[in-house]
């Protein structure tokens, strides 16, 4: 598995290549954790080429996401595989956790609204 | 084409992506396994060998999993032997998005999404060691694209 890192704009987009499972998922978890360390809580995970990801891919998802909105950012998801989509499915997150088509649209997604989701943090919708 | 696959391999967390590459393919082999239907047995084979890894095998030498595919005309008929401490997997309420991420829920959500995507599950322990059987029945829902 690789991760990508690169600013856009005032997102961190991070792109994870290969699979999440509970080998890799400490990964991904130190890079965004890196990356709210570094002040950058505007974060857009892309799984565009994530061909897998299991309960302790989403267990990071979970926890990136409840700490970027305690700073004052968020997390977006963007360009998940039907594979990848159907775990968030399962796991109840599309209501939490704002998925987008492509890594523009979450990227611009950002600072314009955000979920309110009692636990996670407050939504507001312009 | 083969109807049975299997592999052995190590307990440990560097062995899931083998785990998972042997559904790859056994489906690839089966084109009337569709994707969402390969992704559902590769995600019950990988967070059961992640419960047997962390929990099965706790405070003892490190042992070993072995994978069984058995792929039948109406279903897939999965078996995880390990031989580690003996661990049910009893269905788990849907895990409580509200709460703390912390470590339990990583297991908890494993043991749910197993639940979610067989439709049965089968546990016994033996003398020849602990046997986790699933059952994935073929023809239902799939994705249009994998």
């Amino acid at each position: 598995m690789d991760i990508v890192v690169r600013q856009v704009g005032q997102a961190s987009l991070v792109s994870v290549v290969g699979s999440v499972d509970a080998l890799t998922a400490p990964q991904v978890a130190d890079c965004l954790e890196s990356q709210l360390g570094c002040g950058q809580t505007q974060l857009v995970l892309d799984l565009g080429q994530t061909v897998f990801l299991s309960s302790a891919g989403l267990h990071v998802i979970l926890t990136i996401l409840r700490k970027s909105r305690q700073k004052g950012g968020d997390l977006r998801l963007a360009a998940a595989q039907p594979g990848v989509e159907h775990v968030l499915r399962l796991a109840g997150v599309t209501g939490i956790l704002e998925t987008f088509s492509t890594t523009d649209e979450a990227v611009a997604s950002l600072g314009r609204d955000r979920l309110d989701v009692g636990g996670y943090g407050q939504r507001t919708v312009e | 084409m083969r109807d049975r696959y299997s592999i052995c391999r190590a307990a440990e967390l560097k062995s899931l992506a083998a785990f998972r590459d042997l559904i790859d393919a056994a489906c690839q082999e089966h084109p009337d396994i569709g994707p969402q239907t390969c992704y559902d047995l590769k995600l019950a084979v990988d967070e059961a060998c992640t419960n047997i890894v962390t929990h099965g095998y706790a405070g003892m030498n490190p042992g070993s999993i072995l994978l069984a595919l058995e792929l039948e005309r109406h279903q897939v008929v999965v078996t995880l032997t390990d031989f580690g401490h003996p661990f049910e997997p009893c269905e788990p309420p849907a895990p409580d998005l509200k709460a703390e991420p912390g470590d339990g829920m990583a297991s908890g959500f494993g043991l749910f999404f197993i639940y979610q995507t067989m439709d049965g599950i089968r546990y016994r322990t033996a003398e020849d060691g602990n046997h986790l059987t699933f059952v994935k029945l073929l023809g239902g829902r799939e994705w249009t694209s994998s």
